[in-house]
């Protein structure tokens, strides 16, 4: 059954938050949402949930509705399961009363043990307090409590922010892999586009209360629908280009075109990711100079300015090894791999000027 | 985030405020109905003047004594070495378990010629400077100590330290100290009858002996509501937009002490006289007596603790019955509206116990004669009188029920109720014992409203001291008096362990 | 969330229901046929004539303790919807205050026989059950015999300043001042009152009147006979130093203050509130008052004073009707003064 959001909005007074957002989420797949904090992701999860009811628009699931205007399944009926932030276990019930909280009686044992397994959780665990565990643990105990009465989907609101890194990503791995197993449909958000990026099967990009740009998350990180977008799944280097046949030019020489989305627009500039530039012997095609090299552990990040007619700052992550013959003013060679993307350059003016600063 | 509140929870709000409200409407009702001339003529007296200038009096030299107290002995036993911080620590709440009343009756036994401004402000000074030594340990042991550490790098000195950084912070635990200071000054009665001193207080208190509810008392009861109008006034406007919170987070480490050398043994001096005098001194009398008690007494002293533990368990009940809605739509629903409604039981909640006793008479002898010296009455007085005790920590306490607590429950299935009924209200419980705790145990103190509204035939543990001592009778109000600190024991035990265990 | 506030307090509201019924039922008694009683007169007395009286009869009594003025007052104000059968009072002009509010029903003609027409109104509302005479307590170490004052009226003059204390918030003093209202009338009562403002010090009651002449913080007080002989009987502690000097003479200091007892029209337990009137004013509750702790002076039933009283008919008191002290009018004129 999918879950499907069409012509959604949601004000706070005279705030408008959620502004006619349509998403469709195949079941038993994953969907991450991704804004900066304050797009209002966390609303739209909460609509979702049941906690609050939408001005407009229509929330379904298959064929039953959840929510319409003069028509609203409270939260508890909709057979949606909830993450919150910070796992919201309640403190005083133990770890197997708060997964058994939402399981009738019958089978409950069992399913406690089920669902400890499915996240990957010690049974020993099982009779400690929420206080009593770990910040990660909280987290899978709040998973598997949203999982154990089998709900259709199951909504994630940022689970793995309060944890550090090491232990984000683990977590990250158990969850998705207790997702997959237990094939749940899936709503993640996030703030962290790597997370939404490598969390399922699609993404969907939420910027001021709209959802400009929602699919695989190969095509939303490639294709990117605006520049806003492209910033916001990553490092871009963004190039004043000008369009010549079968491609364009720009100072980083001439690049191929993977996808146009300047709309015919006469200034354009051309976006690659910083993973497919390259550091080169050869200067022939683009000369660029050292500005700045900063060492990170075993990488560096070297700042350089490419010469020529529309000078641009090029930031790299490169293995320090690497790094070694680098000096500041010294001159390197550039070479770019793979195509660009192309956008008007009005979309870009200020990441522009903040580069040519 | 935040929802509107249900219609009907917003109804129960609007009509437990009108409740609360209805001694505030009561001095309106009294001024209107005695009219400006008789009003005049009541007030415009010498006496009236003498009555004033005490009041006034007392209140300019009580607070700020009490906020030096205060604040001094919290700064030494939380921010500097002093020997044994912990002992001076607790013996600075220890007042806080003798009434007021109780401490006044063993000065006057063991100094009777202590009297008039000088033994009020002494009596009540020692009294009441832990109103203002808790908030102030509170606010010093959540200070983040690296404010001090950059004052110290930018070459000042502990005394400035103490004045330009530490002093500023205190200045919501001052504000709010100093207030609840002000009104427990403009509200008390027993303290200062025993010392022969003249307070509005005490003259509603004669007046209504010798004229019952009539207009003379009522006529002093304006005043004593407007100078406590004007007392939430000028702290409003002195705390401005700052809001009393309770901070969260918890300062990451201990702040380095502050090395007191060679005025260590003056600080020990000086925390024990007051300690003495606030404790030791009022109750070794009162200890004394009561081995001279005659043990016929332990009968009736028997009686009186059932009926102060009925009376306190209701109004307990009834307050936080009445705080919890507030609590709630505060905590769950801010907004301008929810502060509002919050004004109008902090206003009707500062009015003295006499007001509100005196109002509960008028009203229930006209309006509902039913009610008339019944339990329900001296209840609803509780209700008022101590709503504050119950609002603060349970708004403390919900504050602390996140209610996505509330949404987990829900998003497995549990209808809203429900959820509550299993997570909200089990979190909750200790917050409702301790605010259950507190009202009960001040209403076992209470005096004034209890000796006006209670029962034909109630004997609390306090109108009994009351009327002992008041005949001179030193063994037979001891018991009475040493029951009362026992039970206000459990209370100020609680409060201190809120005040710590808040920040650390 | 209504649904759950709604059931709190469906919930706590009952509880504090139960409390309220368990409570009325253990402070009230069997209340529906317990009398209830506006004592003014001391609670110890009081106490000591209810056991008696409950003893003899069977009947059960509540007190509600309480000032003269504050429960006369109070009496009024609650007019017929009050819960009182009896009023008792330590001095008349209470008596006076709800009689003349029309609260009050006839006495049993039998029980107005028990007490001389002397100490009881004409009127037959209400009767005497005690007496109590004005005196002027002292401590020789300050006041010589010699300079003993002849008239409380002398205690208004410049020469008194500092040397004398009163409870002017009291009925008991009140009623005092009603005998110089009654004899000097009311410019020299404002007079004598403006005196006593600049001369005295003033004291909440009567013991600590007593209590601080002893302690020698005054050279003298005005107050009733028997705190001092009830302390002096009890050892003294409060009145060891002290000496009483009665002003006889018929000089309003000199003055019999009457207390009174009386049953409210309202009663709906008339029957055994007169019963109880006439065990007061009768032999059984005379003889309490004579024999037991109280040392007031017993008006009915030829009922001896207790040792070592004076008689009441050597004070020479001023012959005052009980029903013509005016309590009102007194305490304006306090108030006046600004003794209030």
């Amino acid at each position: 059954m999918n879950l499907r959001i069409s012509g959604v909005s949601k004000s706070f007074g005279t705030t408008p938050v959620l502004n006619d957002i349509n998403l469709d989420v195949a079941q038993g797949s994953r969907t991450a949402i991704v804004g900066s904090s304050g797009c209002g992701k966390t609303t739209l999860l909460r609509l979702i949930a049941g906690f609050i009811t939408p001005d407009r628009g229509e929330i379904s699931l298959g064929s039953r509705v959840l929510s319409a205007p003069g028509h609203d399944v409270p939260a508890h009926r909709r057979g949606i399961g909830y993450v919150a932030q910070d796992g919201a276990l309640f403190p005083h019930l133990t770890v197997a009363a708060n997964i058994g909280f939402g399981h009738p009686r019958a089978g409950r044992a069992q399913r406690i043990r089920e669902v400890m397994e499915l996240t990957s959780l010690d049974a020993t665990l099982a009779t400690r307090y929420p206080h009593q565990l770990s910040g990660g643990q909280q987290q899978r105990v709040a998973l598997a409590r949203a999982l154990a009465p089998r709900p259709e989907v199951v909504l994630l609101d940022e689970p793995f922010s309060a944890l550090d890194t090491g232990l984000r990503e683990r977590t990250r791995a158990a969850v998705i892999t207790a997702l997959e197993r237990s094939g749940t449909t899936t709503v993640l958000v996030t703030h962290d586009q790597e997370e939404a990026l490598s969390f399922g099967d699609g993404v969907a990009v939420m910027i001021s209360g709209s959802l400009p740009q929602s699919g695989s998350p190969e095509s939303v990180f490639g294709n990117p629908a605006s520049v806003d977008i492209a910033a916001l799944m990553g490092s871009v280097v963004l190039l004043p280009a000008v369009q010549v046949e079968h491609g364009v030019d720009s100072a980083l020489g001439r690049i191929s075109v993977r996808h146009d989305r300047s709309g015919g627009a006469e200034s354009v500039v051309a976006m690659v990711r910083p993973a497919q530039v390259s550091l080169t012997a050869d200067d022939s095609q683009c000369r660029a100079s050292v500005v700045g090299v900063r060492h990170i552990g075993p990488v560096a990040v070297v700042a350089l300015r490419t010469q020529g007619q529309h000078p641009t700052a090029i930031s790299l992550t490169l293995p320090s090894h690497h790094t070694q013959s680098l000096q500041v003013g010294a001159v390197a060679g550039l070479t770019l791999d793979g195509g660009a993307v192309l956008y008007p350059a009005s979309a870009a003016g200020r990441y522009l000027t903040d580069l040519e600063n | 985030m935040t929802t509107s509140p249900s219609r009907a929870l917003l109804i129960i709000v609007v009509v437990l405020v009108v409740g609360m409200l209805v001694p505030v409407g009561y001095v309106i009702e009294a001024t209107a109905r005695i009219g400006v001339s008789e009003l005049a003529a009541l007030l415009l007296r010498d006496r009236v003047g003498e009555l004033l200038s005490n009041t006034v009096l007392i209140l300019l030299l009580g607070v700020p004594i009490t906020i030096v107290l205060g604040v001094g002995s919290a700064w030494l036993v939380e921010r500097t070495d002093l020997p044994g911080r912990r002992f001076f620590s607790i013996v600075s709440v220890a007042p806080l378990a003798i009434p007021a009343f109780v401490s006044s009756y063993g000065w006057a036994s063991v100094f009777p010629s202590i009297q008039g401004l000088g033994g009020g402000l002494l009596v009540a000074t020692l009294a009441y400077y832990p109103l203002v030594y808790l908030p102030a340990l509170a606010t010093l042991r959540g200070l983040n100590p690296s404010l001090e550490e950059s004052a110290r790098s930018l070459g000042l000195r502990e005394g400035a330290i103490l004045l330009r950084v530490v002093i500023p912070q205190l200045r919501l635990a001052i504000l709010g100290g100093g207030l609840i200071v002000a009104l427990h000054l403009l509200a008390e009665y027993g303290a200062f009858a025993f010392i022969r001193f003249d307070t509005f207080t005490t003259a509603i208190v004669v007046a209504y002996q010798t004229t019952f509810a009539g207009p003379s008392a009522a006529s002093l009861g304006i005043v004593l509501a407007l100078l406590s109008v004007i007392v939430l006034g000028i702290e409003a406007t002195a705390r401005g937009r700052a809001r009393y919170a309770y901070v969260g987070s918890a300062s990451p480490r201990p702040a380095e002490l502050v090395k007191l050398g060679k005025l260590a043994p003056l600080a020990i001096f000086a925390l024990a006289v007051i300690g003495t005098l606030a404790t030791v001194v009022p109750m070794t009398n009162v200890i004394r007596w009561s081995f001279a008690t005659n043990p016929e007494l332990l009968n009736d002293l028997w009686r009186a603790l059932v009926d102060t533990s009925l009376l306190s368990l209701s109004g307990a009940l009834g307050a936080i019955v009445v705080a919890l809605p507030v609590a709630w739509l505060a905590t769950r629903h801010p907004s301008r509206l929810s502060r509002v409604l919050e004004g109008g039981y902090s206003i009707a909640s500062s009015l003295p116990a006499i007001i509100v006793a005196l109002a509960l008479v008028t009203v229930t002898l006209n309006v509902a004669p039913g009610l008339y010296q019944t339990t329900a009455t001296v209840t609803a007085a509780y209700i008022i009188i101590f709503l504050p005790r119950a609002l603060v920590t349970l708004r403390a306490g919900l504050a602390q029920v996140p209610e996505s607590l509330e949404e987990a429950a829900q998003a497995l299935g549990k209808p809203p109720l429900l959820a509550r009924m299993r997570v909200t209200i089990p979190l909750l419980f200790p917050a409702i014992a301790a605010a259950g705790a507190l009202v009960a145990l001040g209403a076992a103190n209470e005096l004034t409203a209890t000796l006006l509204l209670a029962p034909t035939g109630t004997r609390t543990l306090a109108t009994q001291f009351w009327s002992a001592a008041s005949s001179v009778d030193y063994p037979g109000a001891a018991p009475y008096a040493i029951s009362l600190v026992l039970l206000s024991i459990p209370a100020v035990a609680l409060l201190f362990a809120q005040t710590r265990g808040k920040t650390r | 969330m209504t649904a759950t506030l709604a059931a709190a307090l469906l919930l706590l509201s009952s509880c504090t229901g139960v409390t309220n019924s368990d409570d009325d039922g253990a402070v009230e008694g069997a209340s529906a046929e317990a009398l209830v009683v506006y004592n003014a007169q001391h609670e110890k007395l009081a106490e000591e004539w209810v056991e008696e009286f409950t003893a003899q009869t069977g009947i059960e009594v509540v007190l509600r303790n309480g000032g003269d003025s504050e429960l006369s007052n109070q009496l009024v104000a609650e007019g017929d919807a009050s819960r009182a059968d009896v009023f008792l009072t330590e001095n008349s002009p209470a008596m006076s205050l709800v009689e003349n509010a029309g609260l009050f029903a006839p006495v049993d003609p039998a029980t107005l026989d028990l007490v001389p027409e002397k100490y009881r109104p004409a009127s037959g509302m209400w009767t005497g059950i005690a007496a109590r005479s004005a005196v002027f307590v002292y401590n020789p170490e300050l006041l010589d015999e010699s300079e003993l004052p002849s008239s409380i009226l002398d205690l208004q003059s410049p020469s008194w300043k500092g040397k004398w204390g009163g409870a002017p918030s009291g009925a008991d003093f009140q009623a005092i001042i009603s005998a110089i209202l009654e004899t000097q009338g009311p410019e020299a009562t404002a007079e004598w009152l403006t005196g006593m403002k600049d001369n005295a010090t003033v004291y909440r009651n009567n013991i600590v009147t007593m209590k601080a002449v002893n302690a020698g913080e005054v050279a003298g007080g005005i107050i009733y006979h028997y705190y001092w002989f009830r302390d002096s009987d009890s050892g003294g502690e409060n009145s060891g130093n002290t000496k009483l000097h009665y002003f006889g003479d018929q000089d309003p200091g000199a003055f019999v203050s009457i207390s009174g007892g009386g049953v409210l029209k309202s009663s709906k337990n008339s029957v055994k509130a007169q019963q109880f009137l006439a065990f007061l004013a009768g032999v059984s509750g005379q003889t309490i008052l004579g024999e037991g702790y109280s040392f007031e002076y017993p008006v009915g039933g030829d009922v001896p004073a207790k040792d070592p009283l004076p008689t009441l008919d050597s004070l020479n008191a001023p012959v005052i009707d009980p029903s013509k002290l005016n309590g009102p009018e007194v305490i304006d004129l306090i108030m006046q003064v600004g003794l209030l």
